[in-house]
């Protein structure tokens, strides 16, 4: 009885950890990317290695780099991002907010 | 007054607590702020110049069309830039600077910003760094240690990469955003526009091109620093698998020159030591001795201290007849650990004093590590083993196997034990002396081989004991799969070995012994963490018992004392095991650094990351602010508000406010220290609010409705109210229910939001005055004007009726055959209304059996001669005071028809005090002839 008593309470104690982790984790997550222009925006990632074109439709949005990387907009400024920002593409440019 | 002084400190702390996110954010943005200001002044001034002559102002004008506008917001700033301080130089130096061109000049070209020329500078040096490194790991190819360090460093200098172009981002907003304000550059056909915008323009446009090459570097960089470290990772796992799976070939030769190397290795090392020993005895004899001398004393304090400080936990009670199976665990795992942590802090120190004496030498500082290093763990495997068989004492084995069982197991470990800790230990003489590669091959083909047949061998043992036999019996052999297992073992140890996987065979061999052995202490200690925390178990140990006698603990207590003791030998087990057996697995100490801070901060599962520290930040922050709410809660309320006299009912309110409020911010904080977005929570708002509209409604409005008795108190803590059936004292008012204790003592829960909806009757809002009514009735023979004196006098002369409101006596009505008189008193404490009444009831009985009138209440009347009635007509009594509540228009009705069955919902007391009065009133007319005979 006891035993089940002691199961639940960690049971209990595991799931609001872990309630309370994912909704810290929604702040912890990778960078948003948010197309507001009208046409699709082909970003270049560097992320670690590679170097992907990611194409985001417009009104999209993306998840890019959970851990840092370099985006190259459409106007061809390059940026860093440290992975936890939102970041918004307006008329080609980045904006990070 | 010193709490005073430390509340306002702790608010502060907390206040900042919760700003130092805005606050820090404010620092970071007031330099780009500056810097923008400055950037704009300087601007502003710089193009003031032009702004102040009419020519220029007249040429930004016409530049205006072309510009579409933009150079009017050009110029907006030019002339704000120009009040204050761009004035007077333009006033004194008359004259007129008509062309652009110091607009142009005036950016100099050492403007770059700070920002960006720091930026450039730390780029530059993460790149010789990173080159520095990746001639490090060039060099480092073979030693794994190393190389798990220099990765730990390369993924660090990544991040910095990134770090240095992220801090040049706000610069490249500016530029764009200024850019975007200056607009595109004039087309074909399109009147030319101002050479100052032209001039700032290209300005702005290298700084951006000067921006995004640098970052563009950092990409390369970046890039470089991944692959470096991703190539690390290649090297090391090719390290791994090279050691494990190198075959080398076998064959009487390589035992040949094995044999010759192993007398040459003898030679150089019985050389090297005794020159090493001379030398230390020669030249550094007073270091060497002192070193030693600290060792025995590191013996002295680590070994015997530690046997004396921890005996009870480490030592078998001889006296002991049946030691406990909870006892014999944890001796089994205390006695394994103690010892070998102290074995292990005294080798460490050991070491340590020697190279800090310098008596150690290059040569031989490694081979007295791995001596040292081998000696403990030896120690270690034995120390378990005799833990776990106790060869010498059956009582305390925690296996069951027979006496003979045990001590052959004892032997066969510690004999495999010995063979892999002298393996390692000549291959670590090897090392350091530089011998050839074949001898360390042989030594482990050797000991793997050894180490095989001790395996198979004790296949062979016969330890196992049928439940009935005693432990001195004979013995039966193992159980069919664990022989076979024993078998297979000790067969592929050798296959492996024979067939050239010398360095398999010889990492299998260690993680059979070592892993085996830390796997089992782990066993133990889960198990007795476990024993530990059974309900009752903790009262039984020595600790328990200690603490029990010391602070004289409850048995819950010791329970819960006990649960934790047990959680805390789980967490010391895996914290200190799982890296001990990582690090066999030939893990380093930098990889199982960097997992457990990733594990701590960051655990990414999927797309989301969990990160332990910020959940545990926010529970403490959560429970910091909740005790620092209750301090300062019972602060305001014993110190403040107990000594300037605030009403009850109001302390009651501030106190339950500021609870709320705090543990409300406090849990704010706590989720802000968690790292919890609270704009997240606006998507748990929006679906609570749904939840609202359907079935929490309810305790919302109980909520909504517990602030607003708060605020408005209607009622307080110990006012006596009606509110429907329900009457009694307000024991509490909580956030959702009121607590109500009936006259019988029964609590009653009156959600909220009904005492608000409903009307509530409080007897006690304002004051505690009340009115109470008697009622008298009398025959027709008195004279009614005599009674009403009377009952007025009787009234004045009582202490608690008060004298204004004054008591009045209302002549209410003519019965069949009776008057009906009512007395009408106030009382300054409604609840001591019953207790008067009565004193006046006895007083008008006593009074008008005096004076002659008769029973003031109704009596049958028999068929008596009318000139015998006296006068006594009692038409019933009481007409007490169901005080303010009643109306006197429906009180005067009922006491005309029966009054005894009227209040039946009148108060608890009063019921009872009706009873009392019945049963008075019937005896009084049982003697009724008494007073008028």
């Amino acid at each position: 009885m006891r035993r089940w008593a002691m199961k639940k309470f960690v049971i209990a104690l595991l799931s609001g950890v872990l309630v309370t982790g994912v909704l810290a984790a929604e702040a912890a997550s990778a960078a948003t990317v948010t197309n507001k222009d009208s046409e699709t925006a082909v970003l270049i990632v560097v992320e670690g290695e590679s170097r992907v074109e990611v194409a985001i439709a417009s009104g999209a949005t993306e998840m890019i780099c959970p851990s840092g990387c370099f985006v190259t907009a459409p106007s061809g400024d390059r940026i860093g991002l440290q992975g936890d920002e939102d970041v918004e593409i307006v008329n080609g440019n980045v904006v990070v907010k | 007054m010193r709490s005073v002084g430390k509340l306002p400190a702790i608010l502060v702390c907390l206040l900042a607590l919760a700003m130092g996110g805005p606050v820090m954010a404010q620092k970071a943005a007031q330099p780009t702020a500056q810097q923008t200001a400055q950037a704009n002044g300087q601007a502003g001034q710089k193009s003031a110049q032009p702004a102040q002559s009419p020519q220029g102002a007249q040429s930004s004008q016409t530049a205006t069309q072309p510009a579409d506008g933009k150079a009017a917001q050009e110029a907006q700033p030019a002339e704000n830039g120009a009040t204050p301080g761009a004035a007077e130089p333009a006033a004194t130096t008359t004259q007129p600077a008509q062309n652009a061109q110091p607009a142009a000049d005036g950016v100099p070209a050492d403007a770059t910003p700070p920002a960006q020329s720091q930026a450039a500078e730390q780029l530059t040096k993460a790149g010789e760094e990173l080159r520095a490194l990746t001639e490090r790991v060039e060099k480092a190819k073979d030693d794994d240690i190393v190389l798990a360090d220099l990765k730990v460093q390369v993924d660090a200098l990544a991040k910095q990469i990134i770090g240095v172009s992220v801090s040049t981002r706000p610069r490249l907003d500016e530029i764009k955003a200024r850019l975007t304000e200056l607009g595109d550059p004039p087309g074909e056909g399109q009147p030319a526009e101002a050479d100052i915008v032209t001039a700032e323009r290209k300005r702005l446009m290298a700084e951006r091109g000067a921006i995004n090459a640098l970052t563009g570097e950092a990409e390369g960089l970046s890039v470089q620093a991944t692959k470096l470290s991703n190539a690390i990772t290649a090297t090391r796992r090719a390290l791994f698998s090279n050691t494990l799976l190198k075959n080398t070939e076998v064959s009487t030769g390589m035992f040949d020159d094995a044999l010759t190397a192993t007398a040459d290795e003898t030679r150089v090392l019985s050389r090297s030591v005794g020159s090493w020993l001379s030398f230390a005895w020669n030249y550094k004899r007073v270091p060497l001795l002192t070193a030693l001398f600290l060792s025995l004393l590191a013996a002295l304090v680590f070994l015997s201290g530690s046997r004396r400080l921890f005996r009870p936990l480490i030592e078998h009670d001889i006296t002991d007849e049946e030691p406990s199976y909870f006892r014999r665990l944890s001796v089994a795992f205390w006695s394994t650990l103690i010892p070998t942590i102290a074995s292990a802090a005294f080798a460490v120190s050991s070491f340590l004093f020697l190279r800090g004496f310098n008596v150690l030498r290059s040569d031989i500082a490694p081979i007295i590590a791995i001596t040292l290093g081998v000696a403990v763990v030896v120690f270690f495997v034995t120390r378990l083993a005799q833990a776990v068989l106790s060869p010498r004492d059956s009582r305390w084995r925690l296996v069951r196997v027979s006496d003979r069982g045990a001590r052959m197991l004892m032997i066969a470990i510690f004999a495999m034990a010995l063979v892999n800790g002298l393996d390692y230990l000549f291959g670590g003489v090897s090392e350091a002396l530089g011998s050839p590669v074949v001898l360390t091959v042989v030594k482990s083909y050797i000991a793997s081989i050894v180490i095989g047949l001790i395996i198979m061998a004790s296949a062979w043992i016969k330890p196992m004991l049928r439940k009935d036999e005693s432990f001195d019996a004979h013995g039966r052999a193992w159980p069919k799969v664990v022989s076979f297992t024993l078998l297979a073992i000790g067969a592929s140890l050798i296959i492996a070995a024979v067939s050239g996987y010398v360095g398999l065979a010889r990492f299998i061999a260690t993680q059979i012994i070592i892993t085996g052995a830390i796997m089992v202490t782990m066993y133990i200690g889960i198990l007795t963490g476990r024993a530990v925390a059974k309900q009752g178990a903790f009262g039984e140990t020595s600790a328990g018992r200690y603490l029990e006698r010391r602070y004289n603990l409850e048995q819950v207590a010791l329970d819960q004392i006990g649960l934790a003791a047990g959680l805390s030998i789980y967490a010391l087990v895996f914290v200190f095991f799982i890296p001990l057996i990582l690090l066999q697995w030939n893990f380093q100490i930098a990889d199982i650094e960097s997992w457990a801070y990733r594990m701590v901060t960051e655990i990414k599962i999927g797309s989301i990351t969990i990160s332990l520290v910020g959940i545990f930040a926010g529970i403490l922050f959560f429970a910091l602010g909740y005790v620092v709410t209750r301090f300062v809660q019972r602060w305001i309320d014993g110190n403040i508000m107990a000594r300037s006299r605030v009403d009850a009912g109001v302390r009651n309110s501030i106190r339950t406010g500021i609870g709320y409020t705090g543990v409300g911010l406090a849990g704010l904080i706590g989720l802000s220290a968690a790292g919890i977005d609270l704009s997240n929570l606006a998507l748990v708002a929006g679906a609570l609010s749904l939840g609202v509209g359907f079935g929490l409604q309810n305790i919302v409005s109980n909520f909504v409705s517990g602030l607003i008795l708060l605020v408005e108190r209607p009622f307080k803590v110990g006012d006596w109210i009606v509110s429907g059936t329900t009457e009694g004292f307000v024991k509490r008012i909580s956030v959702r229910a009121t607590e109500i204790e009936t006259f019988q003592h029964q609590s009653i829960m009156m959600p909220n939001s009904l005492l608000i909806n409903a009307s509530v009757g409080n007897w006690t809002h304002r004051n505690k005055l009340g009115r109470s009514e008697i009622a008298i009735t009398v025959t027709y023979a008195s004279d009614p004007r005599r009674i009403m004196a009377l009952l007025s006098e009787i009234a004045a002369a009582h202490p608690m009726v008060l004298k204004n409101p004054s008591p009045s006596v209302g002549f209410t009505a003519f019965g069949d055959e009776r008057m009906n008189f009512e007395l009408r008193i106030y009382v300054a404490d409604v609840l001591t209304g019953g207790g008067v009444r009565n004193d006046l009831r006895i007083s008008i009985y006593e009074r008008f059996r005096d004076e002659g009138i008769g029973a003031p209440f109704p009596v049958k009347i028999e068929d008596v001669p009318v000139e015998d009635q006296t006068g006594i007509e009692s038409h019933h009594p009481e007409q007490v005071g169901e005080p303010k509540g009643a109306t006197s228009a429906e009180e005067r009705a009922a006491s005309k028809t029966t009054a005894s069955d009227k209040k039946t919902a009148s108060a608890a007391p009063l019921d009872e005090e009706r009873e009392v009065e019945g049963a008075s009133g019937r005896r009084a007319t049982g003697r009724r002839s008494n007073p008028n005979r």
